[in-house]
């Protein structure tokens, strides 16, 4: 059942591909996917390529995706491991949603950070008392780690 | 070692002869008692009984007491060495030496003070003598002696010396005769002066010491008064202050007490002292004490009684009236006493409405009534508005005994004659008035029988007063109805009062209004308007009227009933429900009720007021305690030799057990049958059920009637006789074809013998005590052949239709006993419905499950709404409801009576009245879980299967007696730690089903015992959580386990779906955990594994439904919710409108969500879900989660369980309680190094004092509030294996800023990094409170999402 939707799933963004990312299996595991993300223009991730990897449960659309980025990204919401603080990825999660829209909400968290659930403090407290330095070692860490 | 004792025998010989001879040099005597020391000293009691006494007791004292002078220092104290060694060794000589003038002898040496090792001697001597002739010691003036010689002892070293002659003292004056009390007296002033001491083992004996003289001295006002000039009073409370009290001996505690009681009843300086060291609050803690968590009822008593003496007494006598004014002098004279007083009437209340004994319940409400008679009408009037006085008159009014009767009459009076206008209209609104009318017209009614009956209730008023001693009991036989219309007439008659607007009448109508137009309103979806308006209306009256509307306008409004024939939808009070009446139409009509009913009843309208149905369940609480009579406790007059604290299981012993001798005989309108006419021995669980098949085949007259299936049917009702309770629920069903009588009266079938005759003999009695010639009486039963025509009833008929009708029902809540209760308008078992408790019972039972169920009930409200289209999006699919908690449908009352039940030596033999065993089946929720674990562990020993097949067909018959079965011993096994599994899978098939306690040692390891089979059961618990073993849902963790976030459920398993995996060893595994589970409950074994609350369901046999899943599976759950609404949306619409169902996208097709080898169908990997075929997916999922998936692992597990003992027996307990008896109290972290474990970031550290709070409150939090509080913060309900410590990322600590005010705030959570965000509260209590809020308020949200 996972198999097939997730199946669906991946014929449906070849057919129909979002704009500002992409994604697919890796090798034959067809439950193991990675993904690119392109920082959205209007964030300090503009121009960057993020990497992001896609493990599928078993029980797939029953349960979220685990999503994970391998890039390193200085966001409040991401940590240094890549973990996302994402409500749909978490509690939220429907299996209405697709992993097409997974990364458009991801790829709008990176536009609009929430500083005030943040999974990184620090960088929460910076984005929020200085939003100029954040922006500019957001930048960055896009410059150094996701132009390569 | 002969040819020592034969050199003892020696020395021994010439010893006495030594001393025998008075001529002797002094050297030479003293060489003498120095060998005579050292044989005492090493000799055993037999040799020193041997040696003549006779010579030795008359020459010893005379030596003693030789001339002080001279230079034969030595003999005095070898002598009085010799009189110790040989009263320790023997202490018959004690008497003999006091009888030759010991007691003086050392009474001098004592007061010369010699050297401090004489002294020691005497003391020695002296301490066995003193115990043995005490009289002796105290009128030789030894006390004072040996008080007088206390300063001699300074050093440290010598306390044990003062300990010593403490020791002495309180063996001298316990229980002493009056005629040597001035004796006594003499050492008060000594004692007094040790009360200074700074030592408080000195000062304690110092105050034991005291209490036995002031004891002993009581009947002396004289005396008494003198010592209350000492300071006593002072040293004791300094003792007890700072909960002292609970760290002294139980003998001490009660002499204190009696030392206070004593001082108090004399001395109205001793009052005030005792008021100015605010003695009402020790005994406000106290009482709470031991009434509630550590019941000890004699203490209970005794505080009251203290209570009582702190106050003048009441209809004293001439000669006390100097003491009454002068202690109405003292509390009068300063408001704060007063207020202390006022501040233990509401402990009083409670423990008075509360208390299972008679004795209690009257020493409070003479403690009351002395209280009411002091106070001022103002006073009394507040004290209205706190305690609500008049609530309590009733609730006690209602009781029989006719002590308490008349002192609550007493009560009334009094307040009448203090204020009239006011209490007048209480008494009206809460019903003392109603009560005291139908007491005296149901006293005129029945004076005259009552004069024969009632003088078997035993006295309750205790020795108030000195003089009052010999006097019989005072309450004359009509003196209840004789107070009653004194109150009647003199108050009542009144009728200037009505100008005053009457809420009462208003009230009592609206509430009864209100149920009975809930009632009529039958078909409410005809009226949309009136539905809405009638809804309004309720949800007005039910938070807004019923929290100020009384308990007796509660009650004698009907509501009750009303209520009951509302929801039940007209079934209750109604006999006859017949085959006309539709179970289904029913069905849906009561369901629809329950659930408009929990939807109004569950949800808060604002925030600050409890929800109605948590007040509606108070109301029936209070209510019920008015029905103390219909749960009668019954007392052997065996010594009650159980301690009252934590019992231990029982396990099937080999015991004597008490018989009744019933002798049967025919009735005389009996022709039929043969005339048995003889004795036959039971045990106490006898029924007339289960005699009926050994007596039947007896008095069968028919010869010739084959013998063969007579037996047969016999072997098969004995089999079931020892399950206990196996057929209760068919009642009815059964036809027994004889019927019993005693006395004339016919015998309840269910009923055992013994409770029925008892209840017969002592009619218009509740608690009784058992006489024990009862024991040994033959008590006559007749029988005569039961004409049974009309057996099968209409009632039956319709009860078979509706099992019927519930096996195809989808929900599991639908087949709940209170479901089946309010569709059926009845209890279950055979109730008398016309007893006050019952309506009680019902509703209780009704809203215990309408709690219970009340996810269900709502969710289910929802997806009918969003059927319907009122409902839009299926987002809003949610409801968010607010139980009330379970421990809030507790009656202390009958917790009480049951526990003190449950303390007769008896009860485990079978002295259980039929109503405990009825609430512990029907109504557990009424019982708190301690209570229902004692009674457990009291009565599981009847629900063992032993090893011996029980296959003697007699054995019910003659008692456990004949079967022998093996005590408690325990049995070692050893086991291997590398095959720990296979190991406890042989021991368990070996060694399970025995009724011996089982402990483990390791194979090359030399521990045993406990910590060894703690070990094995821990070890065992985490083998079976290991990843890969096929038994559990969940993911595998890094470490090679399983977790699941909500706890453990069995993962479903097909043929094909799980490659790798025998199946077999899956359902080994589970029939191991069954025999581990049920051996953890009978050996109070630990487990470490964390099943789910669903699997927990599944012990306790409840059925599971798709509700279910969410608390093990949240996603998968809420899922399937959402799809079963699109079911029934699809369904109400007939025709699926919509062009794109969102099925597709989901790419569903028929195998287990997870495990795409399980096919649902046959080629289900094939076939698609659409829209059209979502009911059928969505219940085979839920079936093979639930149900055929996992059918073959529970059904091992169950085995293992039964192997043992009936499953049955666990239904008592709920979810929570079976986790508490198996995984343990423990906590659900490591508490010692709590803060090992988290992080403290951003504005907190370790050492902040916000920290050092939280932790605090973290580790007062209770089982259940951890576990909310691991689920607020991670949003798992259970911790990975390893507790806090393996949780990663580690629980994170930090400050939230607030803008605002900071005790405004909550505190708030990020579960992805378990983060818990802390405002910096201002004080503990609110932080402690916001916290519970906020876990408490996340707990309820889980349903939410």
């Amino acid at each position: 059942m996972a198999l097939r939707r997730i199946i669906k799933e991946l014929k449906d963004l070849q057919r129909d591909p979002p704009t500002s990312c992409s994604a697919g299996p890796v090798s034959d595991d067809i439950f193991h996917w990675q993904a690119t993300i392109i920082g959205p223009s209007d964030s300090p991730y503009s121009g960057g390529v993020f990497l992001v990897t896609i493990h599928f449960p078993p029980d797939y659309p029953f349960k979220p995706p685990k999503v994970a980025f391998k890039t390193k990204v200085f966001h409040p919401n991401i940590n240094s491991n890549g973990n996302i603080c994402l409500d749909i990825l978490k509690e939220q999660w429907s299996p209405a949603l697709t992993i097409s829209k997974v990364l458009l909400s991801i790829c709008s968290l990176l536009t609009d950070p929430n500083p005030d659930d943040p999974l990184v403090p620090e960088i929460a407290h910076m984005c929020k008392t200085d939003r100029l330095r954040y922006e500019s070692t957001a930048r960055g860490w896009t410059q150094k780690y996701a132009m390569g | 070692m002969e040819v020592a004792e034969e050199a003892r025998e020696a020395v021994l010989v010439y010893a006495l002869a030594a001393i025998a001879n008075e001529g002797a040099e002094a050297g030479e005597t003293a060489a003498a008692l120095a060998a005579l020391c050292d044989v005492l000293a090493l000799s055993g009691p037999d040799l020193i009984h041997g040696i003549p006494s006779a010579p030795l007791a008359k020459r010893l004292p005379k030596l003693a007491a030789a001339s002080a002078g001279g230079d034969d220092g030595d003999v005095p104290l070898l002598a009085t060495r010799a009189m110790a060694e040989a009263c320790e060794g023997a202490p018959v000589w004690a008497a003999r030496f006091a009888h030759h003038g010991a007691v003086e002898a050392l009474r001098d040496r004592l007061l010369a003070v010699n050297s401090i090792e004489l002294a020691e001697e005497c003391l020695r001597a002296l301490e066995v003598i003193s115990l043995e002739c005490p009289e002796e010691c105290l009128s030789r003036g030894v006390a004072a002696a040996v008080l007088q010689f206390f300063d001699f002892f300074s050093t440290n070293k010598q306390a044990r010396h003062k300990e010593l002659a403490l020791q002495i003292i309180s063996n001298i004056f316990s229980d002493y005769d009056e005629e040597y009390v001035s004796t006594a007296m003499e050492a008060v002033p000594s004692l007094c002066n040790l009360l200074q001491s700074s030592d408080k083992t000195i000062l304690k004996s110092a105050i034991s010491c005291l209490a036995l003289v002031a004891a002993g001295a009581s009947e002396n006002a004289e005396h008494m008064g003198k010592l209350s000039e000492t300071n006593a009073v002072e040293a004791t409370m300094s003792l007890m202050g700072n909960e002292g009290w609970k760290s002294l001996s139980d003998d001490t505690l009660t002499g204190i007490l009696g030392l206070l009681k004593n001082l108090a009843s004399v001395s109205a300086k001793a009052v005030k002292s005792l008021f100015e060291l605010d003695f009402c609050g020790l005994l406000k803690q106290m009482i709470t004490y031991y009434s509630s968590s550590n019941c000890d009822n004699d203490k209970v008593k005794m505080l009251l009684e203290l209570i009582y003496q702190l106050m003048p007494p009441l209809g004293a006598s001439e000669q006390h009236a100097k003491l009454v004014t002068a202690k109405k002098n003292v509390i009068m004279g300063q408001s704060a006493y007063m207020n202390q007083l006022a501040s233990i009437v509401a402990l009083t209340v409670q423990v008075a409405k509360c208390a299972a004994l008679s004795s209690i319940c009257y020493r409070c409400v003479v403690v009351i009534s002395n209280i009411v008679e002091l106070s001022t009408p103002d006073f009394l009037m507040e004290l209205q508005k706190t305690v609500n006085l008049s609530s309590f008159l009733t609730c006690l009014l209602a009781r029989k005994n006719r002590h308490i009767l008349f002192q609550t009459l007493k009560i009334s009076r009094t307040l009448l004659e203090k204020c009239q206008q006011f209490f007048l209209e209480t008494f009206t609104k809460e019903g003392v008035k109603h009560s005291i009318d139908s007491i005296v017209s149901q006293e005129k009614n029945s004076s005259h029988q009552l004069k024969t009956k009632n003088n078997k209730e035993s006295c309750l008023s205790f020795d108030l007063e000195s003089s009052s001693t010999g006097e019989a009991c005072r309450i004359e036989n009509n003196a209840v109805m004789k107070l009653g219309e004194e109150i009647k007439k003199r108050f009542f008659s009144v009728k200037g009062s009505k100008k005053s607007p009457h809420r009462f009448g208003f009230s009592l109508k609206s509430v009864r209004d209100f149920f009975a137009r809930l009632h009529a309103a039958t078909s409410p979806t005809e009226n949309p308007d009136s539905c809405k308006q009638l809804s309004d209306l309720s949800r007005r009256l039910l938070s807004d009227e019923l929290p100020v509307t009384s308990t007796f306008e509660f009650v004698q409004s009907g509501s009750i009933k009303y209520l009951a024939i509302y929801l039940s939808n007209g079934a209750y009070c109604n006999t006859d429900l017949s085959d006309e009446q539709d179970v289904l139409g029913q069905l849906d009509e009561v369901q629809s009720r329950l659930q408009k009913f929990a939807s109004l009843a569950l949800t808060v309208s604002n925030e600050s007021s409890a929800n109605p149905l948590g007040i509606l369940v108070e109301k029936l609480l209070d209510t019920l305690q008015m029905c103390y009579d219909s749960f009668p406790v019954m007392l052997s007059d065996e010594p009650s030799t159980r301690e009252s604290m934590m019992i231990p299981l029982r396990y099937p012993e080999t015991q004597e057990v008490t018989t009744l001798e019933l002798k049967f005989r025919r009735s005389q309108r009996e022709k039929e049958l043969r005339n048995y006419n003889d004795v036959l021995s039971v045990d106490l669980f006898s029924t007339p059920d289960a005699i009926e098949p050994v007596l039947l085949p007896e008095v069968c007259k028919k010869t010739d009637q084959e013998p063969a299936p007579k037996n047969l049917n016999q072997e098969k009702e004995a089999n079931g006789n020892s399950k206990l309770g196996e057929s209760k629920n068919d009642d009815g069903n059964r036809s027994s074809k004889l019927r019993f009588l005693y006395n004339g009266v016919i015998l309840q079938p269910s009923a055992t013998f013994f409770e029925s005759i008892l209840r017969l003999m002592n009619k218009g009695q509740s608690d009784l005590e058992i006489d024990p010639s009862f024991w040994d009486e033959e008590h006559y039963i007749t029988y005569r052949k039961r004409n049974r025509s009309k057996e099968i009833s209409s009632q039956s008929s319709y009860n078979t239709q509706l099992s019927h009708v519930q096996e195809n029902l989808q929900y599991t809540w639908l087949k709940d006993p209170f479901f089946t209760a309010i569709l059926l308008g009845k209890l279950p078992g055979d109730l008398d419905g016309s007893d006050p408790s019952y309506n009680l019972l019902f509703m209780l039972k009704v809203l215990e499950g309408l709690n219970r169920f009340s996810y269900q009930l709502l969710m289910d409200e929802q997806i009918n709404k969003f059927a319907e289209g009122t409902l839009q999006d299926i987002n809003d699919l949610k409801v968010a409801i607010y139980p009330v908690p379970q421990h809030q449908f507790i009656s202390s009352l009958l917790t009480d009576k049951l526990e003190l039940q449950m303390q007769d030596s008896l009860f485990e033999d079978g002295l259980i009245p039929s109503w405990c065993v009825y609430l512990v089946e029907t109504c557990p929720f009424l019982l708190s879980f301690n209570t229902r674990w004692k009674y457990f562990c009291l009565t599981a020993h009847r629900l063992f299967k032993t090893d011996q097949a029980n296959s003697s067909t007699s054995d019910h018959f003659h008692g456990h007696a004949d079967q022998v079965k093996s005590p408690p011993q325990t049995k070692k096994y050893r086991v291997t730690r590398s095959a720990i599994i296979e190991g406890a899978v042989s021991m368990m098939t070996n060694h399970g089903p025995s009724s011996r306690i089982i402990e483990v040692e390791f194979e090359g390891e030399v521990g045993t015992g406990r910590g060894p089979t703690f070990e094995f059961y821990t070890t065992v618990s985490h083998e079976l959580q290991r990843a890969g073993l096929g038994m559990w849902r969940g993911d595998n963790r890094e470490d090679g386990f399983i977790h699941a976030s909500f706890g453990l459920f069995p993962k479903p398993w097909s043929s094909s779906s799980m490659q790798g995996i025998d199946f077999s060893n899956v359902l080994q595994k589970f029939k191991l955990l069954g025999h581990l589970v049920v051996r953890a409950v009978l050996d109070g074994r630990i487990l470490d594994i964390p099943l789910s609350k669903a699997f927990y369901k599944i012990v306790l046999e409840q059925e599971l439904d798709i509700y279910d899943i969410p608390s093990f599976d949240p996603e998968l759950g809420k899922t399937l919710i959402e799809f079963q609404a699109l079911v029934k949306r699809k369904k109400f619409m007939e025709t699926s409108l919509r062009t794109s169902s969102p099925t597709a996208d989901l790419c569903l097709d028929f195998t287990l969500p997870g495990s795409p080898e399980y096919e649902l169908i046959p080629r289900g990997s094939q076939k698609m879900v659409t829209l059209d075929s979502l009911e059928e997916y969505v219940s085979l999922v839920v079936d093979a989660t639930l149900k055929s998936g996992i059918a073959k692992q529970i059904e091992a597990f169950k085995s293992g369980i039964n192997e043992v003992f009936t499953l049955k027996a666990l239904k008592m307990f709920t979810e929570e309680e079976m986790e508490r008896i198996l995984c343990g109290e423990q906590d659900a972290w490591a508490l010692k190094n709590l803060e090992d474990h988290m992080e403290f970031e951003h504005g907190y550290d370790i050492s902040s004092p916000s920290i050092t709070t939280f932790l605090e409150i973290l580790r007062e939090l209770g089982r259940e509030e951890q576990r909310a509080f691991i689920q607020f913060t991670t949003g798992a309900a259970q911790l990975p294996l390893g507790g806090l410590a393996s949780l990663d990322p580690k629980l994170t600590v930090v400050r939230k800023q607030c803008d605002g005010n900071v005790d405004d705030e909550l505190p708030s959570v990020n579960t992805c990094r378990h983060f818990i965000k802390l405002p910096p509260y201002s004080s503990k209590e609110i932080m402690k409170k916001k916290l519970k809020y906020a876990i408490t308020e996340g707990l309820g949200s889980f349903h939410l999402s």
